[in-house]
């Protein structure tokens, strides 16, 4: 019974989304109110239908009903509720499906929030969101169904990649990663609207911002948590391998950050307008192009749960997507262009410009690194490898003149700047700069590239610091006294430059973290025997012995180790070896212990009898880049919360909508 | 495939002398924590071929630390950087490598990246310039104003006055 209920629901959200998206072109094309209500209907239907799918296959999940294909294959009594639910997108099927429960959350939550805005725009939006919402379900009715059934339904199923049972972070990390991908279709759908319209209004910069911001900020943080996830799970000490996957949720990252500061050139300049668009059409693609590579077991990963048919079927829409936009966007990109000019090439925004280029080409060297040997492969038939050292060679040079951008750009002054003006807003920040080298050079940085991190880190904390500041002290200069009130006052009415910064800091925390975590990590492979202890990093080691916890669904060998400073025991760490059913070689948990200043982290290599080969790693600074990361997202956030509307604007709150006049 | 690079580590085990393949080797034994950061450092650039994608430093299987216990020994004997790389190149084939070689078509990897930073470097310029240089359509907004869009009233007039 659930299968075919689940089933129906899919094909009625098919037919829902096609319709939809033609009822919404149409009214577009025609400026009709009333067809603009029809499509905003069935962009709320389209949401409900696939909330009831996701609900239905929730409820096959965790009544076991083996019946059903999908929960045949990742189901299992065996494990705890938490998995059970999870599940969702523990693999091929029902992720897809929990894409469409996202996109359909984020179209019906966009209409109703613009349902009386923008009408100009609004209907090419949703007909672009449901054509989306269409290739989904078609995705979840044809290529990937979940809601098949098993003629003989098995009395238990296997449960979840065992990589996936193996941490919490399983729980919120992939969410959040839909949430980025998924929200990226939104400023999509704002950005085709734009170019069908062939317009792209001061007001309706507002939605756009936002609805790209929203993603942004899962994406960073979802990043953030996958990394911590190969931290403190694959257990070699590293939080990024350049793995293709980790690439693929990158890529999108990196064109979003380039389009959210062009928008600020667009909506400050009124220049940029085509580029802005085109930036936010990459983003859209690569969320595509990574859910391929993920997908469609083309690229060997570590992070790659699922192998499938649907590699082809994302290509071809992949290719309908590209060719579209392109088209579109040639044949319409002129009538965006500029309204405004640019002063100065040595200003504000002509560091926006450059930060554009370099993060651009940042993209350009990830996918080329990422997709090369595919291509050699393809073309020459041989096998090559591109890598950790590659990217590491190239990534690191843009990444330090991107933090150098983070710190001269906020400094310059918009419009002209004077060599008077330049020389104020330049120097003292290099002091602070300087400082902070030196500080490093003491502490035992010897790394260049580290170095060079550091006088440029300081020079942009000084630089974001002091632009926090600046809106208070001008406030104070004028009469008021510093207090909770002026601050109030402060974070309510520049929240959004509040919130940049509070992202800008949070980034400059992120690549001194990296630089230092990464160039100055120590790291030693020791076999101790029971009992026996080894000194390293300023803690001295001991292996107590081992331990055996059988758990439904994997039987763990836990490894006790004491670890003390100068005969004072600081902690106990317990790595384990986990043996799942399901899967031949065992999986290691490693063990942490993080201090402000540094992770300690002990990982399993073997366990044989009385010994225990370990490799400890000491790595300074490393949490600060999950910390660093997390205050980047709620910066993000920051500058999201819609500003109060000022009480005393006179005219009446629907005040006749401007936008929807034919343009003359 | 895998079977195959399983072979031929085995029987890499079996014939350890790098001679044949690379010649004497070039450089000074190396000892202490010196041998530890250059076999860490060489590890790195290496790839565990049973693995996803790892390199031999980073992976846990057995395969990778046999390949480590190798560079290890190649350093104690007093093999440099590149022929080290260079042996497990002829053993494994140019895939072990992490780092592809200046070479052929590899050399695009590294090309590419760099004629779009030089192409990109000119179309800013060209952008910057002609926008410095484009007529005032519509009167930009000199002074930093704090939220520009906040007010929904001021962006529908200065909508107004944009499209006059």
């Amino acid at each position: 019974m659930t299968p075919i209920l689940g089933r129906f629901i899919i094909l009625a959200s098919v037919l829902v989304a096609t319709t939809g998206a033609f009822i919404a072109y149409a009214a577009g094309a025609k400026r009709s109110p009333e067809g603009l209500r029809w499509s905003q209907r069935f962009a709320y239907a389209f949401a409900a239908l696939m909330i009831a799918a996701t609900g239905v296959m929730e409820y096959a999940l965790i009544t076991h009903d083996f019946s059903v294909q999908y929960v045949a294959h990742v189901g299992s009594t065996q494990v705890p509720l938490w998995v059970t639910i999870v599940s969702l997108w523990s693999s091929l099927e029902g992720s897809i499906l929990f894409w469409g429960f996202i996109l359909g959350i984020y179209i019906a939550v966009t209409t109703w929030i613009n349902r009386n805005d923008h009408q100009e725009y609004m209907p090419y939006a949703i007909g672009t969101w449901l054509s989306c919402g269409a290739f989904f379900s078609f995705l979840i009715a044809g290529p990937a169904n979940p809601f098949l059934t098993v003629a003989n339904p098995p009395l238990d199923g296997p449960g979840p990649n065992p990589l996936l049972q193996n941490h919490l972070l399983m729980i919120i990390h992939p969410p959040m990663l839909y949430l980025g991908y998924v929200g990226m279709t939104i400023p999509f759908g704002f950005a085709i609207a734009a170019l069908l319209r062939g317009r792209l209004g001061q007001s309706f910069l507002r939605p756009l911002r936002a609805s790209l911001l929203l993603p942004w900020v899962f994406l960073t943080i979802a990043i953030m948590l996958g990394g911590w996830w190969a931290y403190e799970v694959l257990g070699w000490g590293g939080y990024w391998a350049w793995d293709p996957v980790e690439n693929a949720s990158l890529l999108p990252w990196l064109t979003a950050t380039a389009a959210l500061h062009s928008a600020i050139v667009m909506e400050r300049r009124g220049v940029l307008k085509g580029w802005t668009v085109t930036l936010i059409q990459a983003s859209f693609l690569l969320t595509i192009l990574g859910t391929f590579m993920t997908r469609s077991g083309v690229f060997n990963s570590v992070h790659s749960f699922t192998q499938s048919s649907i590699g082809p079927t994302i290509l071809i829409f992949l290719a309908a997507v590209l060719l579209f936009s392109v088209a579109l966007l040639s044949f319409r990109i002129d009538s965006l262009e500029a309204e405004g000019q640019l002063d100065s090439a040595v200003s504000r925004e002509g560091m926006f410009l450059v930060n554009n280029l370099f993060f651009v080409v940042l993209t350009f060297t990830v996918l080329i690194g990422t997709c090369f040997p595919l291509v050699v492969e393809a073309v020459k038939g041989k096998q090559m490898s591109v890598g950790r050292p590659y990217f590491d060679a190239m990534v690191v040079p843009i990444g330090t003149a991107l933090l150098f951008l983070l710190g001269v750009g906020p400094a310059l002054p918009w419009g002209r700047a004077s060599r008077k003006e330049m020389q104020r807003a330049l120097l003292p920040p290099f002091i602070t700069g300087a400082v902070v080298l030196v500080i490093g050079y003491v502490l035992g940085v010897r790394n260049p590239w580290t170095l060079i991190t550091l006088l440029f880190g300081g020079y942009a904390a000084h630089v974001t610091l002091a632009q926090m500041w600046l809106p208070l002290r001008q406030r104070m200069k004028r009469g008021d006294s510093f207090g909770p009130a002026l601050i109030d006052t402060q974070l309510r009415r520049g929240r959004r430059r509040f919130g940049g910064y509070v992202v800008h800091a949070g980034a400059v925390i992120v690549f001194v973290a990296i630089a230092v975590s990464s160039t100055m990590r120590t790291q030693q492979e020791v076999t101790l025997t029971r009992g026996q202890s080894t000194t390293f990093a300023g803690y001295t080691v001991t292996f107590t012995g081992t331990e055996e916890r059988a758990e439904p669904n994997r039987q763990s060998t836990i490894a006790h180790f004491n670890i003390s400073k100068d005969g004072k025991p600081v902690t106990t760490m317990e790595p384990r070896m986990n043996q799942y059913a399901t899967m031949r070689e065992p999986i290691g948990t490693p063990a942490v212990h993080s201090t402000i200043t540094r992770d300690y982290y002990i990982s399993i290599m073997n366990l044989q009898g009385d010994q225990a080969g370990v490799l400890i790693i000491n790595m300074p600074m490393v949490g600060w880049i999950w910390f660093a990361v997390l205050m980047m997202g709620v910066g993000g956030l920051i500058a999201l919360i819609p500003m109060r509307r000022r009480t005393y604007v006179v005219v009446p709150e629907r005040a006749p909508e401007i936008d929807s006049e034919v343009v003359a | 495939m895998i079977a195959t690079l399983f072979l031929l580590a085995f029987m890499q085990i079996k014939v350890p002398d790098a001679a044949q393949f690379v010649g004497a080797p070039q450089g000074t034994p190396l000892t202490g924590p010196q041998l530890e950061r250059r076999t860490m450092e060489i590890s790195s650039e290496l790839r565990c071929p049973v693995c996803q994608g790892l390199a031999i430093g980073d992976s846990p299987s057995i395969m990778a630390a046999n390949m480590k216990a190798q560079v290890r020994e190649l350093l104690e004997r007093g093999y440099t950087e590149a022929q080290i790389l260079s042996y497990f190149e002829k053993s494994y084939g140019q895939f072990v490598l992490l780092k592809p070689k200046f070479q052929g078509v590899n050399a695009l990897v590294w090309i590419l990246p760099i004629l779009a930073l030089a192409g990109g470097f000119l179309l800013v310029v060209t952008k910057a310039k002609k926008l410095e240089t484009a007529p005032v359509k519509s009167a930009a907004p000199n002074e930093p104003v704090d939220e520009p869009t906040d007010d929904l009233y001021l962006a529908r007039v200065r909508e107004m006055v944009d499209k006059q």
